[in-house]
């Protein structure tokens, strides 16, 4: 018999699945996505009349009238800045265990015995808990722009986007759940360090700022230093919205470099499990 | 093709702790040869290196020096892993799957397809006796119940090597027979095991071959058969007259007296043939003659406190 790769990859990306499920992960996103989308089936009623917002009423109350795609557009951010902020907490919040998990004594020994590679169980673990926070997420944005693109006829591909990005820097915060799973193998530790991550992005994010406030250049390199290595997960967001409001995107670079610090950080949880002895 | 299944050749394992870097040489230089189709013993007192010497088989372990093999394949490498089935010690199985599950999912990482993983599940947990419970979840299982589902794990792609630790720990007798029953039956069709266990009785009653290790180095190798022989005879007569009796009990090394026979050891076959020479004489019925054997407990304990006295006279000596 011939390890079969692409059958071991399935199988660990679908243990991670069973392990959501198993610990409510993914029935407590799904419930919390179901209720926002009742929500908009049922309490908000929108009236168009000749492409222009006649009515709109949410629990009964109306109110101002305004353009369709302004409308669309407004609630589109709110919910995208809503799952971009606290969605992304939550996600961080709910993998760090399912990272952790992979290494207690006892389990992994019996997972290396297997003819996988190392690097294979840790990228099938990371892509199968990926994809548990992209379902939910494309379960909710989906269903939100199919919701309003039937009761408005207003098909905005922007907030799309919003969903994408949202995945991007979730995968991204999440190397660095990996990172910290690999060395201390707690699901705390991982936590701490990944909302640490987080904070430090958006404290260096007001750049400019710093740049003002701080007297010595070596306090500024590092602020600019840290901007750079770091997720740029506040300038995601600005562009994020951009794409929502129909504004041009003029600067990528965030993606670029969130991009590379997610590189650095997976690079580095393979070559720390591979060479950690258990 | 080679006739090895497990090939060490000075497998050292050095652990360093943090912050002072102090060594541990939890295995010191162990070369070993398992052969091919045989079933395999590794004893050893608590914290002798066994667990880091099957882990580095495994390649959960990276070695500090020195290399192991498993059918001529390097064991860093994941296809030498392909044909080993293993259940480790203290392990912790999912409890969110079902045994079945469990099974099934082992058995991907192997690359077994899908077809051949649904027709042998049910298989091998009606083997462990657990036909009906392949449906709940492992959580619900006691522990000689998930020592049985581990089994059936190791089994699962049919492994040509059967690394158990500790197979039949909390496992009531019947199942223990049961398990020893299934590794016969394995055994008997060329499945090499090695065996890591604490129960010297089982392991003298299924293994062949046995290893005991004493602070991560071999201290005694061997057939069981080999290493459970004694260096005496014995010889068993009855009818023997009280004068006689009282001579060869001034030479025998032991005596003792079973159902009106009496039972005498000797040390050398020269004393035990004179022996016999004389009750012969004497007219005497002999009941048997045969070599002494120590169980694997005695050669067990006579080979650790032989390597602590050991280790305390050279250290005396440094």
């Amino acid at each position: 018999m011939r390890a079969n790769s692409s059958i071991a990859s399935l199988a660990l990306v679908r243990d991670t699945f069973r392990e959501a499920f198993a610990r409510k992960i993914f029935w407590a996103f799904f419930g919390c996505s179901t209720a926002l989308i009742l929500f908009f089936v049922f309490i908000m009623r929108v009236d168009v009349v000749e492409g222009a917002l006649a009515t709109a009423s949410i629990f009964g109350k109306s109110g101002p009238a305004q353009s369709v795609e302004k409308m669309v557009a407004g609630v589109h951010a709110v919910i995208a800045n809503f799952i971009y902020s606290i969605g992304m907490c939550l996600a961080v919040f709910a993998s760090a265990g399912l990272i952790s998990a992979v290494f207690e004594p006892g389990r992994i020994e019996l997972l290396l015995s297997n003819p996988v590679t190392r690097y294979h169980i840790l990228l099938g673990r990371y892509v199968g808990n990926v994809l548990v926070v992209a379902c939910n997420l494309f379960y909710l944005i989906l269903a939100i722009w199919i919701i309003f693109g039937i009761k408005t006829q207003v098909w905005h591909a922007g907030f799309l986007f919003a969903g994408l990005s949202s995945l991007f820097v979730f995968s991204v915060l999440l190397t660095v759940s990996l990172l910290a799973g690999v060395l201390w193998e707690s699901a705390a530790v991982s936590i701490i360090a990944t909302f640490g991550v987080m904070v430090i992005s958006l404290i260096v994010s007001a750049k400019s700022t710093w740049e003002r406030l701080l007297s010595s250049e070596w306090s500024r390199d590092i602020v600019r230093g840290m901007y750079y290595a770091l997720p740029r997960i506040f300038d995601i967001g600005r562009i994020n919205n951009n794409m929502i409001t129909n504004q041009p995107v003029t600067d990528w670079a965030a993606v670029w470099t969130t991009a590379a610090f997610g590189a650095v950080m997976l690079g580095a949880s393979l070559y720390f499990f591979a060479r950690r002895d258990f | 093709m080679t006739d090895s299944a497990i090939e060490t050749e000075g497998l050292t394992k050095i652990f360093r702790t943090r912050w002072n870097k102090r060594e541990v040489r939890a295995v010191d230089g162990i070369s070993l040869r398992v052969a091919r189709g045989t079933t395999f013993g590794l004893l050893g007192p608590n914290g002798a290196g066994k667990t880091t010497f099957v882990k580095m088989l495994l390649s959960a372990t990276h070695p500090t020096s020195g290399r192991a093999k498993i059918f001529g394949e390097d064991s860093r490498h994941p296809k030498a892993r392909l044909p080993i089935g293993y259940l480790p010690e203290n392990h912790r199985f999912p409890t969110y799957l079902t045994g079945a599950g469990m099974l099934d999912f082992y058995a991907s990482l192997s690359g077994m397809p899908s077809k051949e993983r649904r027709a042998r599940i049910p298989e091998l947990m009606e083997k462990v006796g657990l036909d009906k419970w392949g449906a709940i979840r492992l959580g619900k299982y006691s522990k000689g119940m998930l020592q049985r589902v581990g089994l059936a794990q190791a089994l699962m792609h049919s492994p040509t090597l059967l690394v158990l630790d500790e197979p039949s720990d909390g496992v009531d007798p019947i199942g223990r027979k049961q398990i020893r029953d299934i590794l016969h039956e394995l055994e008997e069709k060329g499945v090499t095991i090695f065996l890591n266990s604490h129960l010297l009785v089982e392991v003298e009653l299924f293994c062949r071959d046995v290893a005991i290790i004493h602070h991560g180095k071999v201290a005694v190798e061997g057939a069981v058969h080999e290493l459970t022989l004694g260096s005496g005879y014995k010889v068993e007569a009855e009818n023997v007259p009280e004068q006689l009796e009282t001579e060869l009990r001034g030479r025998a090394r032991g005596v003792a007296r079973r159902n009106g026979s009496l039972q005498l050891t000797f040390a050398t076959r020269e004393e035990a043939n004179a022996a016999l020479d004389q009750l012969r004489s004497a007219h005497c019925e002999i009941e048997n003659l045969s070599r002494t054997t120590s169980t694997l407990e005695e050669v067990f304990v006579k080979t650790v406190e032989s390597a602590q006295t050991l280790e305390a006279a050279n250290a005396g000596k440094q």
